[in-house]
This record gives C-alpha cells, structure tokens and sequence, in this order.
C-alpha cells in the first residue's frame, strides 16, 4: 500500500512516498520510500524530486549549514576528490541563500552528456527555515522513517579555519622573537655582573688565578689607589679579618698600617729575627716605608712580576685557611721582606716561595708593600696593599 | 500505568536531548556565553515582559534548580565577557543548557512576529528602504540598540565593533534570523550544538 507523508510550511512543502510496513495500519512507518517531492511555493515553481539519496543529502545540507547560520563557523568545504553532494547550501549576497540541487535525468546511468546544470535556488532566511523545518519535523517524526534522525555534528577546533591570515597572526610571535633578539644583541656588551664575595668564604671563591686581585676590583680600587688614606686600608682589612679569626691581634696591626704596633708577640719575635733578616728567610715586621713608589703604572708591573715570580716557586701549601702576607718590594721588584698577617701564616711561611725571593737591599729606595694570599685551595693572589693606582 | 519511583529532580528531561560536547574544560566557552546573552537580549527587545517570560520559562521547563530566581540570571548573563559589569565566573554547562532551552522555549513563542519581522525587513532591503519604514521592526531595533548600550562595556573591544547605529541594526537583525532558526521542533538541539563549533577537541 502507497503511503503519502506530507510537511507543509508556508515556503516548504516536502512530501515522501513509500509502501507502508502493514497494510491494516495506516501509521506504520514507511518500509520502501519511493520518492521525495520538495516543492517551494513562493520561491520557485520547479520540483525538487529524487529518491533516498536525494532526501540524505538534503538533510545533511540543510542540517549543516542551519548550524552554520546559527554559530557563525564556516564548515570545512568538500574535498576535490569527494564528488559534489547533490543537495548543498550556500551563503549569497546580502541576506539570501543558495539552494544548490544537482539534479539528475530520471532512469539514466549520470554521464557528462546527459547531466543537467545545477538548479540554484536563491532563498531568504525565512524560506529556509521552512525548508529546514520540514526536514527537522521529518527527522523528528517517528513513524516515517525511523532510521532517519536527526545528526548534529559540531565543527572541531581543527577544521576551524583561521580568520585571520597567516602572517597576521604570525606578526606577534614574530614581533615577539625580534623584540628577544634584540635585547639579547644589546644584553651582549653589558659586561656580566662581578661576584661580590660575601664574608664568609670570600677569599675562598674567589677565581685569583686570571685577575690578580678579584677582591679589589670588587670593591672599586681605582677610587682607593694613590693616597693611603684609611679607607683603603679598611676595605684591605675585610678579608684579613676572615684569614686571621684565630688571631686577632695582627689584624690589628694591619688595620693601623704601621709596624708600631703594640704586640708584644709580633715584637718578640721582631727582635729575635732582627739578626736573620739579612738571609730574609723569616717574616719580620715592617718598618713603615720612607718612600712609596707612586707611579701607578710601576705599581701595577711590579704587581705582576712579583705574580709571576710567585706562581713559578709555588709548590702545594699544607693550609687549611687562607694565609695572607705583606711583601715589600723595592722600585726594581726585589723583595726587601714580609710580614705575616696571621699566626697560621707565619708559621707556615717556609712553605711558601716568598722567602726564596727575599734578597738585601739598601732601605734608600723606593718602595711598594703588596698583598700576597695563598688560599686554601691554592690560589694565589696579588694585590697592591694599598689598593691599585688610578 | 503506576510511577513507582518520584520523577527525578537532578536533571531535567529536557537536558536529555543537549548532548555535552567534548570540550577541553567543562566550562562553556566564552563565544557560548555571549552568544547565548546576545540571544536573550534580542528575546528581551521583542518582548517587553521579556524577562519575567524567562523566569516564568524556566518553571515551566522545571529548571528551577538550574536557574535559581532573578539574581541567578542575571549573573548568569553576566558571563558573557561583553556586559559592563562582566562575572569572571564560568558558567556551567548544566547552566548553558537551561538558558539554551529557555532560548528555544521563548523563541517558538515568538516565531509568528519574528516570522513577520524578517519578511518586513526583507522586503524593505529590497526596496532599499530603511528599517524605519516598518513600525514594529523599528520598535524591535531601538530597543535592542537601547539594552545593548545600556548593558554592555563600551570599552570592551567586542563592543567597539558595534559603536554604530546600522553595525548594531545588522547585529539586531542577524540574533533575529538565529531566533527563527531555533524556534523549530530541533531548534534547540541546533542551537546547542551550535554554540560549540570550533570548540570541540
């Protein structure tokens, strides 16, 4: 038994004709459908027919661009290598849209000669919601064609086509990149930060080996050189403090920067080493300097050589802290003598190479004192005792 | 037949039909949240009891434990990042599905002046005529221009796109279209789903 199933709107009128599962009842569902009719009074005086094919394909177009119209995202169009559906639906001029239907000639295998150009429907956003309407009430009929119902895909976030072009939306990323470059290029030639040693460990970590006297550099000495003002001699007298906790009466010494001192311990053994100073093997007390070299550029040769010959005699120390000394040198860069500035320095003097070096020569001259350290993991270092020159 | 067992109070038979997308948060997105704004403000525009038609809507639809009274909805609508005093809170999507079947509920409502609306409207672009030659259509546009104004950050940059009369026109017309389409028997599984594209994972 032929059954007709009819959705009318006012623009849309769909039809769909099929053999009814039970004859005896007349609202079974269709088993066979036949044939579909779309018509779109008000629009368009020709028939849109076809069979099962046609009615998918209407369901998918207007399903898809329904959702299209309400979310505002384009879907993805049809691959080249997907045939064209027979039913799609596009966006057109203003508020119109595009009902395309390709239609075919009934009862005949589709070839190129027989195929008809495409039917374009031009509808307003009313008539195809009665369109879509017919086909939503179809897809919500279940007594028509049960297996046909209602699919609602969602555009995943891949298929999503940009809004904007590429290069548009590079330009931050890129601007980005340029603006890291940049800085980094200018960030180059900023010297990096010196390390400060702290207190604690200063003499310690302290790289001497490529600088002669990391520590004074740390601590401005150009401002500091050329007069022997007490400023220097305190920042001098940082990290002496450090190397002779045990001991601090020569700290003392030191901080006053004159050999007066009053320790009896340092004068004791001043006196009995009066008469070895001429070998110069032993640490004396200095006496202050009559004369100091002032030339800046003399200091720092001076400075070095003294390294240099220091570094060439220095065998392994058996010190568990950094021992500091006082060396005097004179205008020609002998050694005149030196002083130890902590016990552990002076009792373990013999093992450095300064007493090597020291030689006799006549007190007229003019003379520098300089810095020597050996720090406990066995770096030597040098500085002018009163700061480098300007 | 007899019912056993007291109908359920936990989820609405409505929400059966509003799949949940796979989303990479269970928050509703923020072109969710302003599109679903958008679409009660135009119901508000068409309506003039707009408001008291959604609270009565969501009692009708037994979404009361969803939309929980007047000051609920309005913070509700205040997810969408367009409002003036904009809620930084997400909105759940429990609470996005009732708003979109308020939406769809009040839109069929509707459908026979937005039906005349749209036909109005479109024979005057055909006589290039402005808007204002069709009284009710004019009403409609003024007020939607009034509540937009009044209620969204002119500061925000989405808000900036429509500083003019005939952007918000085109706006007022466009949220007009989307209310026919789900005003359907689908229309608001057609909504729901669509608030999603381009979102889902």
């Amino acid at each position: 038994m032929t059954v007709k199933r009819q959705y009318t709107l006012p623009y849309c009128n769909l039809m769909l004709e099929g053999l009814s599962a039970d004859i005896n009842n007349p609202l079974s569902p269709l088993t066979m459908l036949m044939n579909v009719e779309c018509r779109l009074p008000g629009v368009t005086d020709i028939t849109l027919t076809g069979g099962r094919e046609f009615l998918d394909s209407l369901v998918m177009a207007v399903s898809r661009y329904g959702q299209q119209l309400l979310s505002g995202v384009p879907r993805p169009g049809v691959t080249a290598q997907t045939p064209p559906p027979l039913v799609d639906l596009k966006p057109g001029d203003g508020q119109y849209h595009h009902l395309i239907v390709r239609q075919q000639a009934l009862e005949e295998p589709l070839t190129d000669a027989n195929a008809l150009a495409p039917l374009d429907v031009k509808l307003t956003t009313v008539q195809f919601y009665d369109l879509m309407e017919a086909v939503d009430q179809l897809l919500a009929d279940t007594q028509t064609l049960p297996d046909l119902t209602a699919e609602f895909q969602t555009v995943s976030r891949r298929q999503v086509r940009p809004e904007e072009p590429i290069a548009k939306r590079a330009a931050p990323a890129a601007l980005g990149a340029a603006a890291l470059a940049a800085a980094g290029l200018a960030l180059f030639f900023v010297p990096p930060p010196e390390f400060e040693p702290t207190r604690s460990n200063g003499e310690a970590n302290t790289p001497a080996e490529t600088a002669p006297a990391p520590v004074e550099a740390g601590t401005e000495p150009e401002d500091n050189s050329v007069e022997p003002t007490p400023k220097p001699v305190e920042t001098e007298a940082e990290p002496e403090g450090n190397s002779a906790e045990t001991t601090p009466a020569p700290v003392e010494v030191e901080a006053e920067s004159s050999e007066s001192s009053g320790d009896e311990a340092n004068r004791e053994e001043d006196a009995t080493r009066d008469s070895d100073s001429v070998a110069g093997a032993e640490p004396v007390e200095l006496p202050t300097i009559a004369t100091k070299i002032s030339d800046g550029d003399r200091i720092r040769a001076l400075n070095q050589s003294l390294y240099d010959r220091l570094l060439d005699e220095l065998a392994p120390i058996s010190n568990t802290e950094a021992l500091a000394y006082r060396v005097r040198l004179t205008e020609a860069g002998d050694v005149v003598g030196y002083e130890a500035i902590s016990d552990a320095a002076r009792n373990l003097a013999q093992e450095t190479p300064i007493p090597s070096l020291v030689s006799t020569v006549s007190e007229a001259d003019e003379q520098a004192d300089f810095r020597v350290v050996f720090t406990e993991t066995g770096v030597l270092e040098v500085s002018p005792w009163d700061g480098w020159p300007q | 037949m007899p019912v056993d067992s007291p109908p359920s109070f936990e989820l609405p038979l409505i929400f059966n039909t509003l799949t949940t997308p796979e989303l990479p948060s269970q928050e509703c997105p923020r072109r969710a949240r302003t599109q679903i704004d958008l679409l009660l403000l135009a119901i508000e525009a068409l309506d003039l009891g707009g408001s008291e038609a959604m609270l009565a809507a969501a009692r009708d639809l037994g979404l009361d434990k969803v939309i929980k009274g007047r000051v609920n909805l309005w913070l509700l609508r205040s997810t969408n990042p367009m409002r003036r005093y904009s809620q930084r809170q997400p909105m759940a999507l429990d609470e996005a599905k009732a708003l979109v079947a308020i939406i769809g509920n009040l839109a069929r409502r509707l459908t026979v002046l937005v039906r005349q609306l749209l036909i109005g409207g479109q024979q005057l672009r055909e006589k290039q005529l402005s808007f204002d030659h069709h009284l009710r259509l004019a009403d409609y546009l003024t007020r939607f221009r009034t509540h937009f104004r009044a209620r969204m950050n002119p500061g925000r940059a989405g808000v900036i796109a429509y500083s003019t009369d005939e952007k918000l026109d085109e706006l007022a017309m466009q949220l007009l279209e989307q209310l026919l389409l789900c005003s359907g028997v689908l229309g608001t599984q057609r909504l729901w789903s669509s608030l999603f594209d381009g979102e889902v994972v």
